[in-house]
């Protein structure tokens, strides 16, 4: 089975610029050289600090961001490249979700406007016709028929996100990608979006790309997980193995920071020192802040992304050779 | 036993051009000296609001407390002259917020900042005037305790190189960092009870870990009364001793965190752990609550929660639930439980 989304070698440059005549003086390395695969009907977790590229693998995939190299590929075609006139086409197949719910949704439109819009723009759909898709829509993710002539403001977080859902799923999207969609959420009506997400899934054949900085989260969506950090992928595998039998010090880490409601687990806590800081040699990235035992080579080469065992890969030193 | 801290009966209400918002409703809390207590809720729960009821920092008007009391030390404080508060404060109180980044003025050094916080509590109850005081002969000599000061307290904060940081600026610390600053300045003043606000929530998950094993060090260290306030379980899980669940303006469930996890007994504490998504819970597995938290221009009669309660009875919607004992220090505000106690 092919995936549908397949990313290669993305590398994504923001030019550092400074000094006399605003000349590029360095780059810096949001996505550094990123791969991994998308199967069909599957969710991908992206998960990462703040920093560490996850939003900006999700805007090059949309094309919002120009990839600086690298490919993508959706449905066997490549579209790292694709014109403009295509590139409409490609974004009636691929849809963004966002993590503020508010800024997301233009406070100058009513709802059924905001879940109009793509249907005018990318099906030509006015009046009635328009109107019904919206209702139907509204429908779906929960909301009531009432609120088509409200504005977003009248409304609380968890339904401006169903707004932002419905807009997203009007032009019939086969990968979703979201984005933190449910950080800015208390729990309550974070479970609430999370298996209205699931239902959808299950219901129209989506696939989606999962970005979140909350591993339980995380868990409770994804067959497949990606950790990264600094711009590089140090770990992906099934959510089960990433979960039970994580590899890289850094998943270790993060793993053991995640505060579960229970006071009775007992379990090592890794605390690690510093933050999340540039590493100024060559070696590996999480060098500066690895709590494992370290190589030689950690401080001067930076290890590649290995396969350890089948749809399972680490880029440490310690798991060379599996 | 006298209680450091006794919120009784409190009752706030703000005036907005919609209305009249009743945004705390008779909020029961009390602390012993060396308690570390998580108040836990939703957004517009009022949990934010009865911590900022303490040091008074809550504007008037718009706000106003029409009924209850806030003891701290057995003085009462609602009727202090602003003058005393600022006193009070000082001595008594330290307070750390959410954001890091907007609570740190970013025109000075830290080191501005820090010896700013401590020579302000040290001159509480002197009598020399605010304005006159860097002249004083001595203060010079204030000055570089006072710094010194700030050198040790960003030890203790687990500030790398203090000594030498203390001369950047804001911007050039981290979010975590500048976080632990903030703490820093509220222990400037050696205070009895620390007001935690949300400290964690905009910080990355280890950088998150790193602040709360700071906090939990800094109560054995020091015996500090802590009150942290979460939306988050999980953090209250890790660093907390007694747990408050607030809803909608009201203390509806009180216990020890581990009675609280192990044995909640409100509907809405249970609802509330459940939306979690925690390991055992596999797809769709995870259950949210219904509906969505009450206008409070407009709030429901009788128990506040009973409209997205799934146990409801009739006098859910008439009478106010008081909370009954259900077990060892364990107190809920629900007629489920009305004929236990």
């Amino acid at each position: 089975m092919s995936a549908l989304l397949e990313v290669a070698n993305l590398k994504k440059y923001f030019p550092v610029r400074g000094g006399l005549l605003n000349r590029r003086l360095a780059d810096f390395r949001a996505v550094d050289d990123v791969s991994f695969a998308l199967q069909h009907g599957k969710t991908l977790g992206l998960v990462g600090e703040s920093g560490s590229g996850k939003t900006t693998i999700g805007k090059c995939i949309l094309r919002l961001l120009e990839p600086t190299a690298g490919s993508i590929r959706y449905a066997g075609a490549d579209i790292t490249h694709l014109k403009a006139r295509d590139l409409r086409r490609l974004r009636s197949d691929i849809q963004m979700i966002y993590q503020a719910p508010a800024a997301s949704l233009n406070g100058r439109m009513t709802v059924g406007q905001i879940i109009g819009e793509p249907l005018w723009i990318h099906e030509s759909l006015k009046g009635n016709a328009a109107r019904d898709r919206v209702l139907e829509l509204m429908h779906v993710v929960g909301l009531k028929e009432e609120h088509y002539y409200r504005y977003p403001h009248e409304f609380s977080g968890g339904q401006q996100q169903r707004i932002g859902i419905a807009r997203a799923l009007a032009v019939q999207p086969r990968l979703l990608v979201l984005d933190e969609p449910t950080s800015a959420l208390d729990v309550s009506v974070q479970a609430q979006i999370l298996n209205l997400l699931q239902d959808l899934q299950d219901r129209f054949d989506l696939t989606y790309l999962f970005i979140s900085h909350d591993l339980g989260v995380v868990r409770y969506m994804c067959d497949e997980v990606a950790l990264l950090y600094l711009g590089k992928i140090v770990e992906v595998a099934a959510t089960d193995v990433i979960f039970e039998q994580p590899k890289h010090p850094y998943t270790q880490a993060l793993i053991s920071a995640i505060p579960e409601p229970d006071p009775d687990m007992q379990r090592e806590e890794i605390i690690l020192t510093g933050d999340l800081t540039l590493a100024t040699g060559g070696g590996c990235p999480f060098a500066p802040r690895c709590h494992a035992q370290k190589l030689e080579q950690c401080e001067t080469l930076p290890p590649p992304l290995l396969t350890i065992e089948p749809r399972h890969a680490v880029a440490c030193h310690l798991h060379v050779d599996g | 036993m006298t209680h450091l801290l006794n919120i009784e009966n409190l009752h706030l209400e703000f005036d907005t051009y919609d209305g009249l918002v009743k945004v705390l409703a008779g909020v029961d809390l009390s602390m012993r000296r060396g308690d570390v207590l998580g108040l836990v809720g939703e957004t517009g729960c009022g949990k934010s609001m009865t911590a900022l009821s303490v040091p008074r920092l809550i504007p008037m008007p718009p706000g106003r407390i029409t009924a209850g009391r806030v003891q701290f030390n057995g003085e009462d404080i609602l009727n202090k002259s602003e003058s005393d508060m600022e006193a009070f404060r000082a001595r008594h109180l330290g307070m750390i917020f959410q954001d890091p980044v907007t609570n740190l003025n970013p025109l000075f050094t830290i080191r501005e900042q820090l010896v700013d916080a401590v020579l302000y509590q040290r001159a509480q109850g002197k009598k020399v005037p605010g304005r006159w005081r860097g002249f004083a002969p001595s203060a010079r000599q204030l000055r570089k305790d006072a710094h010194e000061r700030a050198v040790e307290l960003m030890r203790l904060t687990g500030i790398p190189d203090g000594d030498r940081r203390i001369y950047d600026y804001p911007h050039q610390f981290s979010g975590g960092m500048r976080q632990r600053v903030l703490i820093a300045m509220a222990l400037a003043g050696d205070p009895d009870l620390l007001i935690a606000d949300e400290p964690t929530t905009a910080l990355d998950v280890t950088i998150q870990a790193q602040i709360l094993r700071l906090i939990r060090s800094l109560v054995s260290q020091l015996g500090l009364t802590v009150l942290l306030i979460t939306h988050n379980l999980g953090v209250v899980a890790r660093s907390c001793e007694r747990v408050a669940v607030m809803y909608a303006g009201r203390v509806i469930e009180e216990a020890p965190v581990r009675e609280l996890f192990r044995n909640p007994k409100h509907p809405y504490t249970r609802g509330l752990i459940a939306a979690v998504p925690q390991k055992e819970v596999t797809r769709g597995g995870l259950e949210g609550i219904p509906g969505m938290i009450p206008n409070l221009i407009d709030p429901p009669g009788g128990c506040r929660f009973h409209p997205r309660c799934q146990h409801t009875m009739a006098v859910c919607r008439q009478t106010v639930p008081t909370p009954v004992p259900v077990g060892e220090q364990h107190t809920t505000a629900c007629y489920l439980y009305e004929a236990e106690g």
